[in-house]
């Protein structure tokens, strides 16, 4: 059996998931979709919005879900596979909303690595909400905000309708905070679900991008024309796991390797955590650099390439060939 | 080891003592031009060099000799000797296939 995409929504408090998900929800391409939801605090406000439909909707109780990640999520979304697979619900999907004061990454880790669904699930999408009236504001004084926007795979610009994200400059500092997730604008909660649930993330191929820092995020690009031995890249990230883990939010990278030539290998990882890495049939386009995106809180692009560079030094010298 | 070689590797520990929250400083070893120096500012000091044919030698003051088969490892001391303190993550790899 294939894995079930689930994606998760993320956004500070207030900044419009549950609109935007009530919304999606209407969409007939996302009828079999379960969705995980779960409040902060005594009254489960998002889950009395929420409007049911053909949808499973799962109600976590007690707490923030980042929190009791590890036992409430895979537990529900455990019960919520074991009832699909008996025939007792329908869905080909599942959707994850997070309190606003969730930081993704502990769900993403969950999601990745826990033995009972990490199998049966694929990470299709993060996405995340930014309010274009408030976001100016909530990204100045919520450093939490900041990070779900930076773990985003993809950032809806909610409330267009009230300010223009452009004109106010939010959508270009969205763009510095994380330039690789594409942005798309919301008018009262409506937007193409089709470009949110797109397939895999990693379907696509690894953008250039120059480097920037905002809100106390820094996002580059590494760039290497020499293809890696595989042992230095698997070095390269057990460093940056070790001593870096908290600062490095997400990195994805697309990476010549020496044994597996014409095959680049495919990298992602969220914090200390990441996935296998995947080899591609060939690559993507004609360009053959490596190129790796970080998007982490104030790692410098400078230092991790020579360590990269160092690293492969260390290992072409205890190489036998 | 090139000069060049030997400033990237200084760079590379500087960089980890910022990572680190450690005031330090590392510069060119002026005896061996292949290595480089690691001062704090509480005090502590050390020489690297490259070994041969691979690997790491650290000199201290006071302690004599080290040796590392790898930067993976030297980093590894180097955090846990001069910051104890410093989070230490460890690599997971998750079962999810990525494609």
């Amino acid at each position: 059996m294939s894995p079930l995409p689930v994606s998760v929504v993320t956004g500070f408090l207030g900044s419009g998931k549950t609109t935007l998900l009530s919304r999606l929800l209407r969409d007939p391409a996302l009828a079999r979709t379960a969705v995980i939801v779960n409040e902060f605090g005594e009254v489960g406000l998002d889950h009395l919005l929420l409007e049911a439909s053909d949808e499973e909707i799962v109600l976590l109780e007690g707490g923030c879900l980042c929190c009791q990640v590890r036992g409430d999520l895979v537990r529900t979304a455990g019960s919520l596979l074991e009832r699909r697979a008996r025939g007792a619900a329908a869905f080909d999907r599942i959707v994850i909303e997070t309190t606003g004061l969730a930081d993704p990454a502990p769900i993403l880790h969950a999601l990745m690595t826990d033995r009972e669904i990490a199998d049966a699930l694929r990470l299709e999408s993060v996405i995340a909400t930014v309010d274009c009236a408030a976001g100016d504001a909530t990204l100045d004084a919520h450093p939490q905000s900041v990070k779900q926007a930076a773990l985003a795979d993809r950032i809806v610009l909610t409330k267009a309708d009230l300010a223009d994200p452009a004109a106010s400059g939010l959508g270009e500092r969205l763009r510095r905070i994380n330039p690789s997730a594409p942005q798309l604008a919301a008018r009262h909660g409506a937007v193409d679900a089709s470009r949110l649930f797109d397939g895999s993330p990693y379907d696509r191929p690894v953008e250039n991008h120059e480097s920037h820092a905002e809100s106390g995020v820094t996002s580059f690009c590494l760039r290497r024309s020499e293809p890696l031995h595989a042992v230095t890249l698997s070095l390269f990230l057990q460093v940056l796991a070790e001593h870096c883990g908290a600062k490095l939010l997400r990195l994805k990278g697309l990476v010549g390797v020496v044994e597996t030539p014409g095959r680049p290998a495919v990298i992602h990882g969220v914090q200390h955590v990441f996935h296998p890495p995947a080899w591609l049939e060939a690559w993507p386009d004609d360009d053959r650099t490596t190129r790796i995106v970080v998007i982490s809180q104030g790692l410098d692009a400078g230092w991790l390439q020579d360590l990269l560079e160092v690293l492969d030094d260390e290992v072409k010298a205890c190489s036998i060939s | 080891m090139s000069s060049h070689k030997a400033a990237r590797v200084a760079r590379v520990l500087s960089g980890a003592l910022r990572v680190w929250g450690v005031s330090a400083s590392v510069d060119r070893d002026p005896d061996r031009p292949d290595g480089c120096v690691l001062r704090t500012q509480s005090g502590v000091r050390m020489h690297i060099v490259p070994a041969t044919p691979h690997g790491w030698l650290v000199f201290r003051d006071a302690r004599g000799l080290e040796t590392h088969a790898g930067l993976p490892g030297l980093l590894r001391s180097l955090r846990q000797e001069l910051a104890p303190e410093a989070a230490a993550g460890r690599l997971i790899i998750g079962s999810q296939s990525l494609l």
